[in-house]
């Protein structure tokens, strides 16, 4: 069946994204959080993550540039967006950021540069990929997508 | 602890309270999910400064707080330190940094928990715990401090102040013990309630905190270290005063400060109950400036105590933790005079600082307490029949005759409200219990000194009244056992006392009480029941035992109350033993105006339901407690009684009072629970 076949292409796209390291545990806690009062939660939640981190990604970067040896607000300002992507298991994303935090620590802005970089690809990589997931979730319905979740 | 035994069992993590603070959009929408996942009642709020605002305007509104670390506007570890300085709730905090030097700073600030982002549900699952473990350890030091705290918790409930009660009742209020306790409490509460408003504020201290000032004052003239009794004597230039009372007050005072400066260190501790802090937080502006004065007490807290004394809320959070550890150490020291002394001392200032503040002046007054008598008369009655326990209806005659002893002795009630107020703390009065019970053994030596034990720790601000009172109660039990056991008796009734007015302890204290104290137990209602028992002891115990182990104490107590009470006395105290206590009271006349004070806030709590503490009692309820108190019945009666009796000192008290209240409503919160407990003993009395 159709349906089957998407099923089957959500729980594969998930795992995937697993697999590469691209999301943890968190991920599905907040998937198992939806239920019949919130049952697009977790898109909800991601999306408001990525707005949020564009914001802070573009605070970062002017940052870098404006306050180059400013180690202390750097850190401060991915610290944010590291709490805020492990909050919905964005797991390399999170750990780009402690790659960069530990570079602030080390007073290396080359490695804060780099390892921006690195992390604003993560997030353009996991938005891509979640909203892929999310589109095919919305294509197997509510209802199907609630059992689906739920499993 | 008895919130912890009900929350508990079944529904109690339902419904928590839970304020959450994040800058970060997404990890709030998570965690609020995640707490309404868990049943628990979310609250979220980007902005630390408006969380500060949110907990300010309504203590009362949460239960347990989880802050970020890292946020814009303000640092969490600041927020957190606000929080512990403001009002007495749990906070955790969380932060995807999970560097030990961190997470240490958070537990050094005080935090009950940190978490490390993202947060999981298996961890919010269990942060019930913190609620309950703050409240438990409240309790404890409830039940150490003093019985007063308990008794103005339970009263209070209605009253549902400012402060303390704000704090502690938001704890509460989630957890249904806490609300049975709160529906006890409230026939209180509301019978006070009335009362309380126009009496508490400005009766309670004045008077005290007016003395209190003049010696704080002239101790910062002479600087901490230089000053001597003798020179403080006379750059205070009191009538009636002596040495010995300025000498007393000011080792009181001493230790006092030092209390605080150790407090302040361990600020951080969740313990302070919220009824405390509103008290300390009255008490406290006259401590704390003396401390400031001193240099010893930290910026934060001179800065939280002089808002509470200005009568902000947000600041009572510190003070309770203060208080508490006063009770405690009254409680420890509570057998021996001095200790307690200087335990309540600490924590009276706090209370008695409020009550100083407002009403003091009135309280001097206290005339207006004179009318009480003829209230206590009933209350008397109203004791008895609560107290019915004894049986005592004679024995609650001889009580309150006590109790008008104490209250014709205003200046014994003051100097023992002072010590109360010195001994505020609520711990200190339950030494001071003891010791003002010695006084009013004086009065009716040994019932004085059983009864305050129980009553000390509920009553401490009105301790000398109270401690009368709870003599009685101790008579119940062991009246010699008092004299040699005073400190025994004291901090059994103490412990118990507290046990009561801590929803924990009150449990506990139940069993106790039963014997002596059930009475002194109900707290507010103990003062009922201290007041009967009182009344009973003093007829049973009477001196004897009184003097005997209070001796010391007692004259410490009397001293105190001696400075005040003398004038005041005559004619109170007149009927009997007061006389001696008289003496005794008159020299601790500067403690007395500390006394005043914390016995207020405690009588508040205390007075309005334990005549014993009459002086505290007086204190609150004169005002209140007069049109109260025949409501109530028991435990109002004896509010009422108290406050008649006691009016000369609780004028004093009145304004106490009103911190009374907050104490009891904190209590309440806290204690809410308790106060059903209580009122179970009350009935059973």
């Amino acid at each position: 069946m159709e349906y089957s076949n998407l099923r089957r292409q959500i729980v594969f796209m998930k795992k995937n994204l697993f697999d590469q390291g691209y999301l943890d545990e968190q991920f599905n806690q907040l998937e198992d959080l939806e239920d019949e009062s919130s049952p697009n939660f977790l898109e909800e939640v991601v999306a408001l993550f990525f707005k949020d981190s564009s914001r802070l990604l573009t605070n970062i970067e002017q940052a870098t540039d404006k306050y180059p040896q400013d180690f202390y607000k750097l850190d401060s300002l991915v610290q944010q967006l590291k709490g805020s992507g492990s909050s919905i298991g964005a797991l390399r994303m999170k750990n780009e950021c402690s790659v960069f935090k530990a570079n602030c620590n080390d007073r290396n802005l080359e490695g804060c540069r780099r390892s921006l970089q690195k992390i604003k690809r993560e997030h353009a990589t996991l938005k891509q990929k979640l909203e892929s997931y999310f589109q095919l979730l919305r294509q197997v319905g509510p209802r199907d997508y609630a059992v689906s979740s739920r499993k | 602890m008895a919130p912890v035994d009900d929350g508990g069992g079944g529904e109690f993590p339902v419904g928590m309270k839970v304020l959450v603070v994040d800058d970060d959009p997404t990890c709030l929408a998570v965690l609020k999910r995640m707490l309404l996942e868990c049943r628990y009642d979310a609250t979220t709020c980007s902005q630390a400064t408006r969380a500060l605002t949110m907990l300010r305007e309504n203590r009362r509104g949460y239960d347990v707080i989880i802050s970020d670390v890292h946020m814009p506007d303000m640092d969490g570890f600041r927020l957190l330190e606000l929080v512990g300085l403001e009002m007495d709730l749990p906070v955790i905090m969380m932060s995807a940094d999970s560097r030990t030097d961190i997470v240490m700073k958070g537990i050094k600030h005080g935090a009950c928990d940190y978490l490390i982002k993202p947060v999981r549900m298996e961890e919010l699952k269990n942060i019930w715990q913190h609620v309950v473990r703050k409240k438990f350890n409240e309790s404890k030091e409830h039940e150490h401090s003093g019985s007063l705290d308990d008794t103005d918790r339970t009263r209070p409930a209605n009253n549902d102040n400012e402060y303390a009660s704000s704090a502690n009742d938001g704890a509460d209020g989630s957890w249904k013990s806490q609300k049975k306790k709160r529906d006890k409490d409230e026939d209180d509460g509301e019978l006070e309630s009335g009362d309380p408003s126009s009496t508490s504020k400005k009766p309670r201290v004045v008077w005290s905190v007016e003395l209190h000032q003049q010696f704080v004052n002239a101790v910062n003239h002479l600087g901490i270290d230089k000053a001597v009794p003798k020179k403080i004597l006379e750059l205070m230039n009191v009538p009636g005063l002596t040495r010995e009372n300025v000498a007393s007050h000011l080792q009181k005072f001493r230790l006092y400060l030092k209390r605080i400066a150790q407090h302040h260190a361990g600020i951080a501790n969740p313990f302070c109950p919220p009824a405390s802090n509103a008290k300390v937080g009255s008490l406290g502006g006259l401590d704390f400036q003396a401390l400031a004065a001193s240099g010893q007490i930290p910026p934060q807290a001179l800065a939280a105590l002089q808002d509470e004394l200005l009568g902000r809320p947000t600041n009572s959070l510190v003070l309770p933790g203060r208080d508490q550890s006063s009770l405690r150490l009254a409680a420890v020291k509570g057998n021996k005079p001095h200790g307690e002394r200087e335990i309540a001392f600490g924590q009276p200032i706090y209370k008695c600082q409020n009550n100083a503040y407002g009403a003091f002046p009135q309280s001097s007054p206290t005339v207006g307490g004179m009318p009480s008598f003829s209230a206590w008369p009933n209350n008397k009655l109203g004791m008895a029949d609560s107290t019915g326990t004894l049986g005592s209806m004679s024995n609650s005659q001889n009580s309150n005759i006590v109790l008008h002893e104490l209250q014709q002795q205003p200046d014994a009630m003051l100097s023992g409200t002072i010590h109360s107020l010195d001994v505020k703390p609520s711990g200190i009065v339950p030494s001071q219990s003891l010791n003002t019970f010695s006084t009013s053994e004086g009065l009716s030596p040994n019932q004085n000194t059983l009864m305050i034990p129980t009553q000390s720790s509920g009553f401490l601000a009105a301790m000398p009244p109270s401690m009368k009172h709870e003599p009685v109660l101790a008579t119940s039990q062991p009246s010699s056992s008092l004299l040699g056991g005073i400190d025994l008796v004291n901090q059994a009734s103490t412990s118990q006392s507290l046990m009561s007015t801590h929803g924990g302890l009150v449990n506990r204290n139940p069993n106790v009480i039963p014997s002596q104290g059930i009475s002194t137990f109900q707290t507010t209602n103990n003062p009922y029941l201290v007041n009967p028992n009182s009344m009973g002891v003093g007829s049973k115990q009477q001196t004897g035992v009184l003097k005997t182990e209070n001796s010391d104490t007692l004259s410490h107590s009397y001293g105190y109350l001696g400075g005040n009470t003398p004038p005041m006395d005559s004619c109170l105290l007149s009927s009997q033993s007061k006389n001696t206590q008289f003496g005794l009271l008159g020299q601790d006349d500067i403690t007395g105006s500390w006394s005043p004070l914390p016995n207020i806030d405690s009588f508040g709590n205390t007075v309005g339901l334990s005549h014993p503490g009459s002086g505290s009692s007086s204190f609150q309820s004169s005002n209140v407690a007069l049109g109260k108190l025949p409501d109530q019945g028991r435990g109002k009666n004896h509010g009422f009684v108290g406050k008649g009796t006691c009016i000369p000192s609780r004028f004093a008290v009145d304004e106490i009072e009103s911190p009374p209240n907050n104490l009891s409503h904190s209590i309440g919160s806290s204690g809410d629970i308790m106060s059903p407990d209580i009122f179970g003993f009350s009935g059973q009395m």
